[in-house]
């Protein structure tokens, strides 16, 4: 999986406008929509990310340093993302470590990432919520039609149709 | 629909009048500890609710929070109110006003239709602003703290009415209502079979009586006969049979009285008409004469010893008189031969001689005295018995002429009885003939009982009929009640089964619904990132009457308890910001956050405005009051601001007067575009 190309499709889709240049140290991303504005630097290995992130930022900042001078208070919502495909499950915390580093740029810091779902979620903060609950209508008279296939098909009807209790009752076959 | 601003005055610590405009996309409102940033999420709830629900206790020295609404500082203010104004995405205004003296100039009504649609939770408007106003004493509390039931209705309300949410209460109602069928049926059955019980026993009673039926017109010819004058018809005359023979034996019992006064009578007759009880009276009528006659010949003898004694008595006072002038004559002697007393001519021989005749005379006058008074005394003695003698013949015979009269009396009280209890004259002095007439009566007496049984009897033949058919209508009464509590049982069983099919389909859309927005909670829980190594959370939903629903991270752990007071903020954050999102029965997107950034550390704080920001980003209006000026910086940097969706920061703190007021206010502009884009801010940067 190519991390760069699917991190700029769902930056795409966030309304970000992106665009690609290459470093010396590799291909960077540029983000940037009304709010924020960043680079995905994409690293061969964890080892890579740990060694390279600094410099990494460092680069992109001062490619974009007069930019960034004059971009006022959205100088500070600048984010630095780096990403790796490489597995350290021993360095992963100090690789997310990182992310706490606030000097600079917000950072973003993952390793392991291997399908578009873990690009999704390293990405999450720059995203508008993804989960839309989508809560249609539940077709409760047809279910519980079906559930009471024994029961006389008139008295569901009358009880579905707000027939007083009593009314269905009879009908269930309640005669006093 | 949002927020589109707040004014108030003289409410809660708000003296004087302030007005806060909204940002239409956000507004970041900053102040020190106690200035009343929260007071403004109270004055929208309370707008929209008519109260405050963060305080858990409801009453504090009998006082309450009605008590500290409204302004109880110095100084008085101008005015008492609250106004929360709402914008639809049409432009068009809602406003609610309540003042402290008039209240709401809306109804819940029309704040219900204003603020919610579709189909609305119960109590909507509290469950609107529990799940828009986001507060810091709620965070934890309203999330992982609450019970797994409280958890589990806050999120079904949060999800709204559900289709069906009715049915639940119907169905019951139908099991009720076929429950008291069956009861109805029951109990008729029940007593049916009570009844045919009864008539059971008195067919048995009645079959007894059969068994002593006899010759029917023999019976009624011998109550004919008791009762010449009877009635004809049966009933009536059982009834005058019965009074009869209870008369009957009335009679007979005096009858049986009257035998016993007669023979006692006869007795006491037979003993006084004796021979010798007559010759003993005789006896004693002639012992009473003679004694009469003896006690007379005493008595008469006694007056004779009583005339003598006086006779001798008036002898003896002239003898004392003598004896006076004798012994006076003596004294004074003869005077020149005179008596002294008789001036006779008298010698003193003739006078001594006339003296000794005269003591002699005295003397033969006083000597019979003593003999009459020893001849009295021995006459009384004499009569002393025949006196003893008469008394005991007088009360022998006064004793034989009391027992006549008594037994007088007694056959004068005997024919009384008889006239009195109307019996016949003829036995009063027959007890022998009377015993034999109650003989006859008690034969009549039997026969008249045997002929009314076996009337009875046949009174039992046509009962006999009657409780029969009465059985028989009885048994088709029980089979056909048996059929409708069978078929009530019936119904109830199937009023259950759709209750239980409700409450399981219900079940079901509820879970669900929860399933899925299960995803919207695990994306927030992974924004906030409450736990380095737990990055997902899930729901749990157990039970099926009582719905618990649990949250679990890692390997099935509660986070309410391996969390840090911070983290448990931050989870619970991810489960009320969920819940808010997952509301599609309210057109208002506004959230309100009351200080939420307490106890969580700034990567964290930073995680949250993230989620802020994402949530700006879907077009939701975010009003959040901090304490911390940095991140109110960062707020307003982060949520973005465009030009038809703005961002405002206040800032409010209390004036010289003591008065709470905003010190400023903010537009916050969008920020620039492009700026990485341009092409002139582009630096030659080497790669080493």
């Amino acid at each position: 999986m190519d991390i760069l190309t699917q991190a700029e499709i769902l930056l795409r889709d966030a309304q970000y406008e992106t665009w690609t240049w290459t470093a010396s140290t590799g291909p960077v991303t540029c983000f940037e929509s009304a709010a924020l504005m960043g680079f995905v630097h994409v690293f061969d290995s964890a080892e890579a990310l740990i060694d390279g992130w600094k410099a990494s930022q460092q680069l992109a900042l001062a490619r974009h340093s007069a930019s960034l001078r004059g971009a006022g208070t959205k100088a500070w919502n600048v984010y630095s993302v780096f990403l790796t495909g490489g597995r350290a499950p021993s360095r992963s915390r100090e690789i997310e470590r990182i992310e706490e580093d606030f000097s600079l740029t917000r950072k973003i810091a993952r390793a392991s990432i291997s399908i578009q779902d873990d690009v999704e979620k390293a990405l999450l903060p720059l995203l508008s919520i993804r989960s839309k609950p989508l809560l249609g209508a539940s077709n409760f008279e047809s279910r519980l039609r079906s559930r009471l296939k024994d029961i006389p098909s008139d008295a569901v009807t009358a009880f579905l149709n707000d027939t007083p209790a009593a009314e269905v009752a009879r009908i269930l076959g309640a005669t006093s | 629909m949002r927020l589109d601003f707040i004014e108030v005055c003289g409410f809660r610590g708000f003296r004087d009048k302030v007005r806060v405009d909204f940002g239409r996309g956000f507004t970041v409102i900053t102040g020190r500890n106690g200035v009343g940033k929260s007071t403004l999420c109270d004055a929208v709830e309370f707008a929209i609710t008519g109260s405050i629900d963060k305080y858990s206790v409801e009453k504090a020295a009998k006082e309450s929070l009605n008590d500290y609404l409204w302004w109880r500082g110095e100084g008085t203010p101008k005015a008492h109110f609250v106004t929360a104004s709402f914008i639809d995405d049409a432009g068009k205004p809602f406003m609610i006003t309540r003042t402290r003296e008039a209240g709401s100039d809306r109804s819940p009504e029309e704040i219900q239709a204003a603020l919610c649609s579709g189909p609305v939770p119960d109590d909507a408007l509290k469950q609107l602003t529990r799940t828009s106003i986001i507060r810091d004493e709620w965070i934890a509390a309203l999330s992982l703290d609450l019970s797994e039931t409280e958890r589990f209705d806050l999120v079904r309300a949060a999800l709204g009415a559900l289709e069906g949410s009715g049915a639940g209460g119907r169905a019951k109602e139908v099991v009720v209502a076929a429950e008291a069928a069956h009861s109805r049926d029951e109990a008729a059955y029940e007593a049916a079979r009570s009844r045919l019980a009864d008539r059971l026993a008195q067919q048995s009673e009645t079959q007894a009586a059969l068994s002593r039926s006899g010759d029917v017109s023999e019976a009624l010819r011998t109550i004919s006969a008791a009762i010449p004058d009877a009635p004809i018809e049966l009933t009536a005359r059982l009834a005058a049979g019965r009074n009869a023979l209870a008369s009957v034996r009335a009679k007979l019992s005096r009858m049986g009285e009257a035998v016993q006064l007669g023979r006692e009578i006869a007795a006491r007759q037979a003993t006084f008409n004796a021979p010798e009880a007559a010759a003993a009276r005789e006896a004693a009528s002639a012992a009473l004469e003679a004694a009469r006659r003896a006690k007379e010949a005493a008595d008469r003898v006694i007056t004779e010893a009583e005339q003598r004694l006086a006779r001798e008595e008036e002898a003896d006072a002239i003898a004392a008189s003598l004896t006076l002038l004798v012994e006076h004559g003596e004294r004074l002697g003869l005077h020149d031969d005179h008596c002294p007393l008789c001036a006779a001519h008298r010698t003193s021989d003739e006078f001594a001689a006339g003296l000794a005749a005269a003591r002699r005379r005295i003397a033969s006058l006083s000597s019979g005295v003593q003999d009459a008074r020893a001849a009295l005394a021995a006459a009384r003695d004499q009569a002393r018995q025949p006196a003893l003698d008469l008394e005991r013949a007088e009360a022998e015979v006064a004793a034989h002429a009391n027992e006549e009269r008594s037994l007088r009396a007694q056959e004068a009280a005997h024919v009384d009885f008889y006239t009195q209890w109307n019996l016949d004259h003829r036995f009063i002095g027959d007890p022998d003939g009377l015993e034999h007439e109650i003989a006859t009566e008690r034969d009549r007496s039997i026969n008249l009982e045997r002929a009314l049984l076996v009337l009875d009897a046949s009174q039992a033949v046509s009962r006999m009929s009657s409780i029969e058919s009465e059985i028989s209508a009885l048994r088709d009464e029980i089979e056909r009640l048996a059929n409708a509590v069978s078929q009530s049982q019936g119904a109830v069983t199937a009023a259950r089964e759709i209750e239980r099919s409700v409450k399981r389909v219900s079940a079901e859309v509820i879970d669900e619904r929860l399933a899925q927005i299960s995803p919207l909670l695990n994306e927030l829980y992974q924004r906030l990132r409450p736990h380095a190594d737990w990055r997902t959370i899930e729901y749990s939903i157990r039970g099926d009457v009582r719905r618990f629903l649990s949250l679990k991270v890692g390997n099935g752990l509660n986070p309410q308890f391996v969390f840090s007071s911070g983290q448990r903020r931050a989870a619970g954050l991810a489960f009320l910001l969920s819940v808010h999102l997952a509301r599609a029965w309210t057109p208002l997107r506004s959230l309100l956050l009351d200080d939420p950034v307490q106890h969580i550390d700034d990567f964290r704080a930073l995680h949250l405005v993230e989620v802020l920001a994402a949530l700006r980003l879907d077009g939701r209006q975010i009003i959040c009051a901090v304490e911390d000026p940095a991140l109110a910086d960062l707020l307003c940097r982060r949520l973005v601001s465009t030009s038809t969706e703005g961002g405002r920061r206040f800032d409010i703190d209390i004036n010289p007067l003591g008065a709470t007021g905003v010190v400023n206010e903010e537009e916050i502009p969008p920020l620039p575009v492009g700026v990485l884009r341009n092409a002139a801010g582009l630096q030659v940067v080497s790669g080493t």
